[in-house]
């Protein structure tokens, strides 16, 4: 079992608390945010990475250099209505949006069923603009097809390839709650177009 | 479930304005898109964000369809001893194929597929192994060479040519193939030997060559420049991505009308239903009877392009004709069935096609379970006369087609393109849209009259080199490059069948000393086992892991140059970028040190251009002849190497030809083109025939039958409706069909266990099954099912066929040929509608679980291939994954969410 399943879990049943949150968001941070052996500025910390299982690992994270950006009212989401942001800044590549799905819950989803993510607007294939494109079948929920060449993710589950050409998934955007308000902190991939998502 | 998980970076470096810049193209799918690799040693600056500091010229952030590195773009390579940074990107300056510097997602990894000793790739074989006590153990080259000599050598002397069997890739590059196959069929000059796609070395598409068509006649541009295409058996989306989205998408976005055979439908698909198109989602084997129904109709309206049958079908005069050889010695009739295919041109195939009661068109939809309407739709489209004017028709096939009924469909297929006037001009054009590229160049022709296997009639059949080592014949496997087994129908049998031969025998090598392991194996043969000898780049299992006595490690993409053409027949140099693993060597200077020691002349090549070069005279009837090119890198003082390394990622489209008055060489762009005129042959320095060493075969300009005319060929149910019939769904059984997806397409053999990005998209085995058939068994998405059957026919016995019935299915069956064995599949359940009721879609080739297993082992009675895509088989939930649950891998959204 992953530790992302394993905090759901954990966090879901403790009676979803602004607390419970923030401690699940803390150590999914820690989770999502490691950067490989290269990285030289970030300050960075020891944490186990997919602890419990064989690939349990120590690696250095990075828990900083992301800026903490409020994006939306949880209360103000609506289902399937994504809303459009700007992050880690406002320069070229960083439009973003966040949706709340109906309820069905996704890996690294916040609120009270883990159903609200957020993700970049820009197609990892060749930068295809993804606007509009946000779907919901059944219990899927996807973005796509890119006008493009078709690429298509899975919004369930950090934004995987569905079937389609691009080169990494779509970047995801981790978020924080506190109280009503939701907070972008930390990009997992490489935005479309930038060599450093936190160079503008 | 052991699963590197991907783990997303947020950076990825920019090459340097002074990086290395080598041209190549893609390793993968047939497409074969151009690349750059941009090189620079690591500890050297980056490239930076500004146009003047980075090897793009641009800046950065970059804006849509600029250059950007993905992080899964870069890699850590070896290059001279040294580390260097590699970033592989499509070339965003060609002019063919890739226009734009599009890339699908397999070749948007290249990189990763780098050897890298701090990467996944680590795991890449780096030294020659033996067997030795049950375990691989290194050994130097010259150890495992005298070994895999002296043993070849004992087993061709002591128990003839046909019990040295040569399993191979016919495509990985043309110095390689064209080593292998000198050294197996000119040297050994065995009849056991055959591709990785077949088990016998026999034509894919014998309905083509049998009407005159070429395979890969078409260009790329031909593909959109039709009013109506059709579309069978595959999605071009998904498995020539390139293709369809810089050519077939946007003239479809133009009008251009799509038929798709196909019970699926991927995205692709979606796109052609979502802009209008048509599709035909027939159950699989079905295609002959809805191709004869449609080609019905065409004829009962007078739709067939009339000027067309006149000018370019044999007449019943030319069907007959065989440039002196008599009718009787014409490849078609090699195929045993006298009388079955021919007709006597094309009024003669109306009167057949009407008296055959499965071709009609309300039989036929219902056997294929679609609406009778889809069919007579189909026809309009592809022949009805709007205004009085015909519609352009194009004919594009591929696996899923021609690998269910391989004969019939591509019989039928050929005869529907005739009937519309489809081949041979722009936008009417036929032809397979392709797998793997076209990197295989004859070293040796295959000795046909020393097969054991003759089917009923005249000839004797290439071997089915599974039935032979089945019935024990072959004392050596050497292998290169294919895992052999899973890639087989029936492959649990298969593997069966290995274990017995080999690991069960009990001369098993239990000393290093080489005169012993020598002798051990010598007495493995004696005692009527079998070694095996296996070639490849990673270690596989079981071929490698648990069969192999031998082992060679292979260098290969990128740790060589190397010549390859694609579904255009465009050929481009691969070049050399970076170090092979350890002492790992090209397949040609392995064949070329083994062939030396067994006493076999002609292999003191010192490099892959000696081979090219060699090479290229034998090229020049093929459809990638690139003879010329060389002797105009020799009269310009250049090898042929260097010659195609100034083409770049443009490369040049074979057959190429020279003019000697200009120095310049041209490309062709179409085979069977029927509109060349004076004024190309003109520019190419032709106008008075062939000058010197060119050669201009009659495929250019008319199609490859006896007479340059089309064959219109018959294609007879009954000779695969036993089958048909007898496999269909019984009961709860439903059709286990089965392919490819388009992150793993043509690079399952390395990117889906050392990419964790597509790792973590296909974590294991899986299948598709229909919402209607999941609900009935209580399958979900996620669930872990098995698919078994006790319905497996396996063809066990090499025969010589004698009546003109004897390979017929029913036949055999009743003859006590065929055994009926058990086998069973487990995989993870993804329930959507992409796939039709009653069919279940599996993973074609999973390592563990190949879903082969459950396909028929009868190879087509007439060409000798396999029908890999027909299968059938029970399923039950057997329990559930952890993808049911967890959202780190897998993905159970359907792939036609448009």
């Amino acid at each position: 079992m992953s530790e992302i399943n394993s905090i759901e879990k954990e966090a879901l049943s403790e009676k979803e608390s602004a607390q419970a949150h923030g401690k699940c968001m803390l150590n999914r941070r820690k989770f999502l945010m490691y950067s490989g052996s290269t990285a030289a500025a970030a300050s960075t910390i020891s944490i186990t990475l997919f602890a419990g299982t064989a690939q349990a690992e120590t690696r250095q994270a990075r828990v900083q250099g992301y800026p903490r950006k409020k994006i939306a009212n949880l209360s103000q989401l609506k289902d399937h209505q994504p809303v459009s942001f700007n992050y880690p800044d406002d320069g070229k590549n960083t439009q973003a949006m966040i949706v709340k799905m109906g309820g069905v819950q996704a890996g690294g989803g916040v609120g009270a069923k883990r159903d609200v993510v957020a993700f970049s607007y820009m197609c990892t294939h060749q930068g295809g603009p993804l606007h509009n494109t946000y779907k919901h079948v059944g219990d899927q929920r996807v973005m796509g097809q890119c006008p493009l060449h078709l690429s298509t993710y899975d919004l369930r589950r950090h934004g995987i390839i569905v079937s389609g050409q691009a080169y990494q998934s779509l970047p995801q955007v981790l978020l924080e709650v506190e109280g009503d308000d939701v907070y972008a902190v930390g990009i997992m991939g490489l935005l479309f177009g930038r060599e450093n998502n936190l160079s503008a | 479930m052991t699963i590197d998980y991907y783990k997303p970076e947020d950076h990825a470096p920019l090459p340097p304005k002074n990086a290395d810049v080598l041209t190549t193209a893609c390793d993968h799918c047939i497409v074969a898109c151009g690349y750059k690799v941009y090189r620079w040693p690591v500890g050297s600056k980056n490239g930076g964000k500004k146009a003047s500091e980075n090897a793009f010229g641009i800046d950065f952030p970059s804006n849509m369809l600029q250059s950007w590195v993905a992080p899964t773009q870069h890699s850590v390579v070896i290059h001279k001893g040294k580390k260097h940074n590699v970033v592989v990107l499509p070339d965003k300056d060609t002019n063919f194929v890739n226009t734009n510097g599009d890339s699908s997602i397999r070749g948007g990894l290249l990189a990763q597929k780098c050897y890298s000793p701090d990467r996944e790739t680590r795991d890449r074989l780096k030294t020659p192994l033996v067997r030795i006590n049950g375990k691989l153990q290194p050994v130097s080259w010259d150890f495992a060479i005298d070994v895999a000599a002296q043993v070849g050598r004992y087993i061709i002397d002591t128990f003839g040519e046909a019990s040295y069997g040569v399993k191979t890739y016919s495509y990985q590059y043309i110095e390689n193939t064209y080593a292998i196959t000198k050294f197996a069929l000119r040297h050994v000059n065995t009849p056991n030997f055959t591709f990785h796609d077949t088990p016998a070395n026999v034509t894919s598409t014998p309905g083509f060559r049998d009407a005159g068509f070429d395979n890969f006649g078409p260009s790329y541009d031909d593909w959109a420049s039709a009013d109506t295409l059709m579309i069978c058996g595959t999605d071009p989306y998904e498995t020539k991505t390139v293709l369809f989205t810089q050519h077939i998408m946007p003239a479809i976005a133009k009008g251009m009308k799509v038929i798709a055979l196909n019970p699926r439908e991927t995205a692709g698909i979606a796109y052609i239903n979502k802009m209008g198109g048509l599709q035909l989602d027939v159950y699989p084997g079905s295609d002959t009877l809805v191709l004869g129904a449609i080609s019905r109709i065409i004829m009962q309206n007078g739709w067939e392009d009339k000027d067309w049958i006149k000018t370019w079908v044999n007449n019943k005069w030319e069907s007959n004709s065989g440039f002196g050889q008599g009718t009787r010695n014409t490849p078609w009739q090699w195929r045993t069935t006298w009388g079955k295919f021919q007709t006597k041109g094309y009024e003669d195939y109306k009167k057949w096609n009407l008296k055959q009661k499965e071709y009609d068109p309300e039989y036929a939809a219902k056997k294929a379970g679609i609406d009778v309407k889809k069919l007579y739709k189909a026809a309009e489209w592809l022949a009805k006369p709007v205004n009085g004017k015909r519609p352009k028709t194009s004919i594009g096939i591929e696996k899923g087609f021609y690998w269910s009924n391989n004969t019939g469909n591509t019989n039928a297929i050929s005869t529907l393109a005739t009937i519309c006037g489809t081949g041979g001009r722009p936008g009417q054009v036929v032809g397979r849209f392709g797998g793997h590229q076209r990197g295989g160049q004859g070293g040796g022709g295959y000795p046909r009259n020393k097969s054991a296997q003759k089917v009923p009639g005249r000839r004797r059949q290439a071997l089915d080199t599974d039935r032979w080592l089945y019935s024990g014949h072959t004392c050596m496997a050497h292998v290169v490059g294919t895992t052999w087994i899973q890639s087989m129908a029936g492959s649990q049998a298969m593997a069966a069948k290995f274990e017995e031969l080999v690991v069960k025998n009990p001369n098993q090598v239990r000393s290093n000393n080489k005169q012993d392991v020598i002798d051990t194996l010598k007495k493995r043969a004696d005692s009527g086992g079998m070694v095996v000898i296996d070639q490849d780049i990673y270690l596989r299992d079981p071929i490698g892991a648990k069969f192999a006595d031998i082992i060679f490690p292979a260098a290969t993409w990128g740790e060589e140059d190397f010549m390859r053409a694609n579904g255009e027949r465009r050929l481009r140099l691969y070049q050399k970028f970076n170090d092979a693993p350890g002492e790992a060597k090209p397949d040609w200077e392995i064949i070329s040190m083994l062939a030396r020691k067994m006493g076999y002349d002609g292999f003191d090549w010192k490099n892959s251009n000696d081979v090219a070069e060699e090479a290229s005279r034998f090229s020049r009837n093929s459809r990638k002849a690139f003879h010329m090119v060389k002797v105009a890198a020799h009269i310009e003082g250049k090898t042929l190497h260097q010659k195609m390394r100034e083409f770049g990622t443009d490369g040049i489209q074979g057959p190429v030809m020279y003019n000697y008055k200009t120095g310049k060489l041209y490309g062709t762009k179409r085979l069977h083109d029927t509109t060349v005129g004076e004024k190309q042959f003109a520019m190419m320095g032709l106008e008075h025939g062939p000058e010197k060493a060119n050669r201009y075969g009659k495929k250019m300009t008319h199609f490859n039958s006896q007479t340059g005319k089309v064959n219109i060929q018959k294609h007879p149910w009954g000779l695969f409706s036993d089958l048909w019939e007898w496999l269909s769904p019984r009961k709860d059984e439903l059709w286990a069909s089965n392919g490819r997806v388009n992150e793993v397409w043509q690079s399952g053999f390395d990117d889906v266990e050392h990419r964790p990005y597509i790792t973590q998209r296909w974590p294991g085995n899986w299948v598709e099954i229909n919402p209607a058939d999941a609900k009935k068994r209580g399958i979900e998405s996620g669930d872990i099912v098995m698919m078994y059957t006790d319905r497996l026919p396996v063809f066990t016995t090499t025969l010589l066929g004698v009546h003109g019935n004897d390979f017929q299915f029913s036949e055999l069956m009743k003859n006590g040929y065929i055994k009926l064995k058990k086998a069973s599949v487990s995989a993870i359940a993804i329930v959507t509608p992409t796939t039709k009721k009653g069919v279940m879609y599996g993973n074609f080739l999973d390592m563990k679980q190949p879903n082969n297993s459950l396909t028929v082992r009868v190879p087509d009675n007439i060409s000798g291939n396999y029908n890999y895509k027909m299968g059938v088989a029970k399923v039950k939930k057997i329990g559930e994954s952890e993808f049911k649950k967890d959202f780190r891998g897998m993905s159970f959204a359907p792939r036609n969410i448009t």
